[in-house]
């Protein structure tokens, strides 16, 4: 059964003497017997463990009775989605949700103190672009040489003129 | 049967029936019983000689079964039994002897001459040979783990390199690597104890 000694180095008997010693007694005490009716206690101890690892342990004569019958089996789970689904709709039924309000209720301003809007709306100017009331002269016109030279043009931002 | 019917059937389908689960808990039981007729003479001996205290190595060997138990399911994937639960057990009684840290109960000299073996010997042959194992067993426990392991593993007549090797969780090289230091490192200890003497 051992396999030691088939490649030239055997397992159970050392180079050095000191270890042989150490080996031998290794061997005394890895030879003792096992005590007298050690496997009558194991058993026994086996016998009065818990049996399931389950963490709901389900009776066993419950089970054996009217869970075996596929009817009955089909009718419970029947009647629970029965139960878990009218109960959602009841539930679904009245609690209606709230409609989203069309305006927004703005906070009352406080006029009586400092200035006030006289109700006035305002309007950002950048709302239907900049307008222009007056049109621009044609400056690059003027600027430009009779010669034909050509020169950089420079970019010339119109201005806007307030409203 | 319709079809929603076999489906429910199928999806309530908790557990075979009664007679096939006593069937097969008396087939589980009936293994494990051999199992325990079969190895838990050896177990107790790999317990014991890290332990070195009778109960405490028996409760090793019940505390491993119980495990198997626990695990009756995957007992017919495992292909070497024996390997397997010694190194359950290995396990059990390197966890014990972490968490206890306390010195074997066979370091007391009188207890050992109580445990060893004495056909033939006399009362003062007994005691000096108590008092020798004694000594040779202090200065394994003064090896380094590893090398101690493989030492101890390998005293087991029935356990080759290969056998503690899986047990271990190692290489056979690394076994063989090991017991080689192990060897040489248990040379130099019992020489210096020796001198000092």
């Amino acid at each position: 059964m051992n396999s030691h000694s088939h490649d030239g180095f055997d397992l159970k008997t050392g180079p050095g003497s000191g270890s042989s010693e150490a080996e031998t007694t290794l061997r005394v005490i890895a030879g003792l017997p096992a005590p007298e009716g050690l496997e009558q206690r194991v058993n026994a101890s086996l016998r009065h463990a818990p049996r399931s690892t389950s963490v709901l342990h389900w009776p066993a004569g419950q089970r054996s009775s009217w869970m075996q019958n596929t009817w009955a089996r089909t009718a419970a789970a029947a009647a629970i989605v029965f139960v878990v689904a009218g109960g959602g709709w009841e539930v679904y039924s009245r609690v209606q949700p709230a409609q989203p309000s069309s305006a927004i209720a703005l906070p009352p301003v406080a006029t009586h103190r400092g200035f006030s809007s006289a109700n006035a709306m305002r309007t950002p100017r950048t709302l239907n672009g900049t307008v222009l009331t007056h049109p621009l002269p044609d400056t690059a016109a003027e600027k430009r040489p009779t010669d034909g030279a050509k020169k950089p043009l420079k970019k010339t931002a119109a201005k806007p003129v307030a409203p | 049967m319709s079809a929603s019917q076999s489906v429910f059937a199928g999806w309530m389908e908790i557990a075979p029936s009664a007679v096939e689960d006593e069937a097969r808990q008396q087939v589980e039981e009936e293994a494990l019983e051999a199992l325990v007729g079969q190895y838990a003479s050896t177990l107790y001996r790999v317990a014991f000689s890290i332990l070195r205290n009778p109960s405490d190595a028996e409760d090793a060997v019940q505390e491993a079964f119980l495990r198997v138990l626990r695990h009756r399911d995957t007992l017919g994937e495992i292909r070497d039994h024996r390997v397997w639960l010694i190194r359950i057990v290995w396990n059990i009684v390197l966890d014990r002897k972490r968490r206890a840290k306390t010195r074997p109960e066979t370091d007391d000299v009188a207890e050992l001459a109580r445990v060893l073996p004495a056909e033939g010997l006399s009362a003062e042959q007994r005691a000096a040979a108590a008092q020798h194992h004694a000594h040779v067993l202090s200065c394994v426990d003064r090896l380094p783990k590893k090398e101690r392991e493989v030492m101890v593993l390998s005293a087991f007549e029935e356990l080759t390199s290969v056998e503690i090797a899986s047990v271990l969780g190692i290489t056979e090289s690394s076994v063989r690597s090991r017991l080689f230091r192990a060897r040489n490192l248990m040379g130099s200890l019992l020489q210096h104890s020796r001198s000092l003497r």
